[in-house]
């Protein structure tokens, strides 16, 4: 792709922008209280921007229009899905997680089931859910690079490592909470300035080609000539006689010229195949997504599989949301409960005006990118929408703002992953020192980076999709039933995550060879959250009946703490008992006097 | 707050004992629950018209906005209402209840 001065520019400016934030705040930071929950003094302003900056992540930033372009008007339902995760949250697990007194997901098993093994275990699954959901940060951030530079995809997938890993050594917490609450106001920033223009464009009749009207029935066809390289294998299908040139493999047959396809069956093109369309040629597109812009406005195409798909992602979103290890371990940097409720509110303002703004967008990107659907990579729709409408310095502009703040989208998200992730690391499989903790996060962030390199590029909101039903069919129940339920054994919680998470990896195994030989996946390996999570709730519960032994003998005293509300001042710091270094203990005292 | 070890520890059992307590937990039960069940069944609710209802869901309201798009638009708004009932809900209702457990606490 061409190269961009103005893109690159503006996305060296937010890394030394992060680098400089994270070096500032990082000279304050001296002690594991700091590096794991910022002192537990974080103010709600600010931890609320913070929250929401590292959870606006690839899948928000592109995935979300990338998903509106494919799939029309109805995938609202997706950016809901990400804001109702928070209201789960909120409602079940925060507050009594807060009293808790835990610092990471496995402290709380442990406090809440007293039990050494599951505590392994669910540490195990932290680590794998906090590297899965790392890789497509990883990949969003070398799909941007790599459309501003002449640069191999994995080359942004470095950068950002390199950089994340460089600020959260040097502070950890402490200094990664500043980097995502300034990333947050960027990102909102970089999303809805090219929003508020773009949109401007539109409805003064500018941009090339000129308006066509959102629900116009007939396809939308290319506004220009447009020439398309494919880069992995298509199927795609058009919806009249279309002729254009071909160049590579079409419907397995060399193709050197002009070519015809008729609607009547889909279209097989091969990688490394281009293809050139005359303006005015109506738009063949990626054959799972509805080919009018009529039946785009009203999709989901009323069939039975596409429904129980997206009822399984939705059940993913609403219960894996709590169970992400760098969503969890912000609401301990709040000072009290209260503070954390406060937090959650401004959370979901924050998130609500952010995910408008990749709606709209992707509205746009279905008139004027909609090459997009031929290729697949709808994910870059956010990317490549400035430059197509608006032509010269101006659109280059806004696309170089668009890409800054994916950047910072990728940097905020990869460093909340990688500090939650080398926490528990850094506490469980070594002693728990601050130099633990900066070893713990350079062999976190080598795992990532060389998934990066093993796997191939799929759409960033599928995979997360299913980083999402694996912490949901894991966690969840874990956190839902030992929170409200208090006959939880340990046997029963350790049942209930090696039947969820096992069947999540298999369907993920599933789907991967799938991809590879033809897509011959059904919805639920594709999407499992459906079958899966009520699963291990099912054995959970079961279980749990059947081992009484493994109930915690203390359950009363530790089900009053988790929820007698803050002002009981029942709350118990993990650090006092774990960290008892006297020096420790005299620092974290005074950090928490300070409000 | 001084630290854990200098601090007598709270009466746990008695506390748990007591019909403020009760009633407390019965209070957040009261609304947690039926408040997400609600929701959910309304976001799937949503879901389910827009896959099966698209005669209803397409009905212009004005201009390019149809019912579909309001619908969606409104399942933002009840997210932002859930959560401004619940703050309100724990500082009027659970709040104050927690107060007066925990100056019962102290007094023993």
């Amino acid at each position: 792709m061409q190269l961009n001065p103005w893109a690159l520019t503006g996305v060296v400016l937010v890394a030394l922008a992060t680098y400089y934030l994270g070096h500032r705040s990082s000279r304050s930071a001296t002690t594991t209280h700091d590096f794991l929950v910022a002192r537990r003094t974080v103010r709600s302003r600010r931890n609320a921007a913070a929250v929401s900056g590292e959870y606006l992540s690839a899948a928000s930033f592109l995935g979300v229009a990338g998903i509106v372009l494919k799939e029309g008007a109805d995938a609202t339902w997706y950016p809901i899905g990400f804001t109702a995760g928070y209201l789960a949250l909120m409602l079940f697990v925060a507050a009594p997680l807060r009293r808790s007194g835990a610092y990471t997901l496995p402290d709380f098993v442990e406090a809440r089931l007293g039990s050494k093994g599951l505590r392994r275990f669910s540490t195990a699954f932290v680590m794998f859910i906090g590297i899965l959901y790392m890789v497509p940060q990883l990949q969003g951030a070398g799909l941007t690079l790599a459309s501003i530079l002449p640069v191999p995809m994995w080359a942004g997938a470095v950068v950002v490592t390199v950089l994340v890993a460089v600020n959260v050594m040097a502070g950890g917490m402490r200094a990664i909470t500043v980097v995502q609450a300034f990333q947050y106001w960027l990102k909102l920033f970089a999303i809805s300035v090219p929003t508020f223009v773009l949109c401007l464009v539109f409805f003064s009749g500018g941009g090339p080609g000129g308006v066509r009207s959102l629900g116009a029935p007939a396809p939308p066809v290319f506004i220009a000539d447009t020439k398309v390289s494919v880069q992995t294998d298509v199927t795609v299908k058009v919806t009249s006689e279309t002729y254009f040139h071909a160049y590579g493999r079409i419907d397995d047959g060399p193709a050197g010229g002009v070519a015809r396809w008729s609607p009547l069956v889909p279209h097989k093109v091969s990688e490394g195949t281009t293809l050139e369309f005359a303006a005015g040629t109506p738009v063949p597109v990626i054959s799972d997504a509805p080919a009018s812009n009529d039946a785009w406005l009203h999709p989901a195409s009323g069939n039975l599989t596409d429904l129980l798909q997206t009822y399984s992602l939705i059940f993913a979103l609403f219960l894996g949301t709590m169970g992400l290890p760098h969503v969890l371990v912000r609401f301990y940097t709040n000072p009290d409960g209260k503070a954390a409720r406060r937090t959650t509110v401004h959370v979901l303002l924050l998130l609500g005006l952010f995910y408008l703004f990749p709606t709209m967008l992707g509205a746009l990107s279905r008139m004027y990118v909609p090459q997009l659907l031929v290729t697949g990579n709808a994910d870059a729709a956010v990317l490549m929408l400035p430059t197509a409408m608006l032509p010269g310095v101006p659109g280059q502009i806004l696309a170089a703002v668009v890409a800054a703040g994916a950047f910072a989208a990728f940097l905020s998200s990869s460093s909340g992953l990688l500090v939650s992730v080398s926490g528990v690391v850094s506490t469980d499989l070594f002693p728990g020192r601050v130099k633990d903790f900066r070893l713990g996060t350079a062999l976190v962030a080598v795992c990532p980076l060389a998934l990066v390199f093993v796997l191939r590029t799929e759409d960033i909101s599928l995979s997360i999709g299913m980083t999402f039903a694996l912490a949901a069919s894991t966690f969840s129940p874990l956190l839902l039933l030992g929170v409200w339920w208090r006959k939880l054994s340990w046997p029963g919680a350790l049942a209930g995550m090696v039947v969820g998470g096992g069947l999540v990896l298999t369907a993920l195994g599933i789907s991967i060879a799938s991809e590879y030989t033809g897509n011959w996946a059904p919805w639920y390996a594709v999407q499992p959250a459906l079958i899966t999570v009520p699963a291990a709730f099912l054995t959970t519960y079961l279980v749990s009946r059947l081992t009484r032994y493994g109930r915690p003998e203390l359950v009363n005293d530790i089900m009053l703490r988790l929820h007698a509300p803050d002002p009981l001042g029942l709350m118990q710091d993990r650090a006092v008992a774990r960290f008892g270094q006297a020096e420790d203990k005299a620092r974290a005292a005074r950090g928490r006097h300070r409000k | 707050m001084p630290d854990e070890d200098t601090e007598p520890e709270p009466d746990w059992e008695q506390i748990q004992a007591s019909p403020e307590f009760t009633l407390l937990r019965r209070q957040v039960r009261a609304f947690v629950f039926p408040m997400a069940a609600l929701f959910l069944g309304w976001y799937l609710l949503y879901v389910l018209l827009a896959a099966y209802a698209h005669g209803f869901m397409s009905i212009r309201l004005w201009g390019e906005v149809t019912v579909g798009l309001v619908m969606g638009l409104l399942q933002f708004v009840s997210t932002f209402l859930i959560t401004w009932l619940y703050v309100r809900y724990a500082t009027r209702r659970l709040d104050p209840l927690a107060g007066r457990i925990r100056a019962d606490a102290e007094l023993h």
